[in-house]
């Protein structure tokens, strides 16, 4: 029992260290991806990946929490916020062009915080609130999908079950 | 009976017309803020022989919201009180024969069964959309508070909304956007 708390001291130790090296040599800098396609007068076709900022750096939120060790816990749960189904502001970050939710390794969720945001993901969807980040070719009207899925609906975040 | 009695007198026993929008509504929860309206039960001076309910008129009921997947689970069950005469029908293909059925159901079932039921309900004026006739929306004087926030949907956000909201996290180095 000693020995594994002197181990994990000695983990947590070295992560700060890290973490601080990490802090003198500063700005951690954003580069995303974008593929693009494009076509020569020729007609060779040009996949091209270019290197874009990313938008979201200057309107990242960040929680400052009281003592300076790093805390394990993530940071939807860091920020403590009630976010229900129809916080679409929020929800849309976690979705890709198409609607789809973005994998965990990715987001950087912890597994309680990625479960419940992808739930209202989809119950923000069912709902049609987010009815313009879908595939090409799904229906953007909620008034034309099939049956039942056509009326409004509401839906209760303490169905999740996690 | 002086002039100022006999107007409160009036007043008193005057019906309120109230305006009630049921868009994004639950017609179950709605049901029970308005039968209070419709039988008087709200009014100091109820009293089940006196006929003191207010008109209620409810626009919107198109756009309701059920909770969860109620639409395909919610069945309403008619009886021709023929043999095999008994029907069963889902809320949301009811929804789609008459958009007022359901908020009409559940008002009627709010309000206690008794012989001025059916009377309450001639009360209940309800329109699918926001269109009411001129002769009805002369009449309105007061409006019942919605119980639910309407949520608002992400295309009804303009861009720079959007694009200033606060975002709680980055995408990792080396992401491929699609």
């Amino acid at each position: 029992m000693a020995l594994r708390s002197l181990t994990t001291i000695g983990r947590k130790i070295s992560e700060w260290n890290l973490l601080k090296t990490t802090a003198i040599f500063a700005t951690n800098t954003r580069n995303l991806k974008q593929i693009t396609q494009s076509e020569t007068s020729d007609g060779t076709l040009v996949i091209a990946g270019n290197y874009v900022p990313s938008d979201r750096a200057s309107n990242l939120v960040t929680v400052k929490l009281g003592d300076e060790a790093p805390c394990s816990a993530c940071y939807m749960c860091k920020l403590n916020l009630d976010v229900k189904h129809t916080d679409v502001l929020i929800l849309s970050q976690f979705v890709r062009t198409d609607g789809c939710m973005l994998p965990r390794r990715i987001t950087g969720l912890c597994k309680r915080q990625q479960k419940r945001i992808g739930t209202m993901v989809t119950m923000a969807q069912k709902a049609g609130l987010m009815s313009n980040i879908n595939p090409s070719w799904s229906h953007r009207d909620p008034r034309k999908r099939y049956r039942h899925k056509k009326w409004n609906s509401y839906w209760d975040e303490t169905t999740i079950k996690c | 009976m002086s002039a100022t009695k006999r107007v409160q007198q009036w007043s008193t026993f005057s019906r309120m017309w109230y305006l009630y929008d049921a868009q994004w509504q639950d017609p179950f929860h709605s049901a029970k803020i308005l039968s209070p309206y419709l039988t008087g039960q709200n009014k100091p001076i109820y009293h089940p022989l006196n006929d003191c309910g207010d008109h209620v008129v409810v626009i919107n009921s198109r756009e309701i919201a059920l909770r969860g997947d109620e639409w395909k689970k919610r069945v309403y069950f008619h009886h021709t009180g023929y043999p095999r005469g008994a029907s069963w029908t889902l809320a949301w293909e009811l929804h789609q024969k008459d958009p007022k059925m359901i908020m009409r159901k559940a008002v009627y079932k709010a309000i206690a069964s008794n012989l001025i039921r059916r009377t309450c309900m001639e009360r209940l004026h309800i329109y699918p959309g926001s269109e009411i006739p001129e002769e009805i929306k002369s009449n309105l004087s007061g409006q019942i508070r919605p119980i639910m926030p309407v949520p608002k949907r992400l295309q009804e956000y303009s861009k720079e909304e959007i694009d200033n909201y606060p975002k709680v996290f980055d995408f990792p180095n080396d992401y491929v956007l699609r």
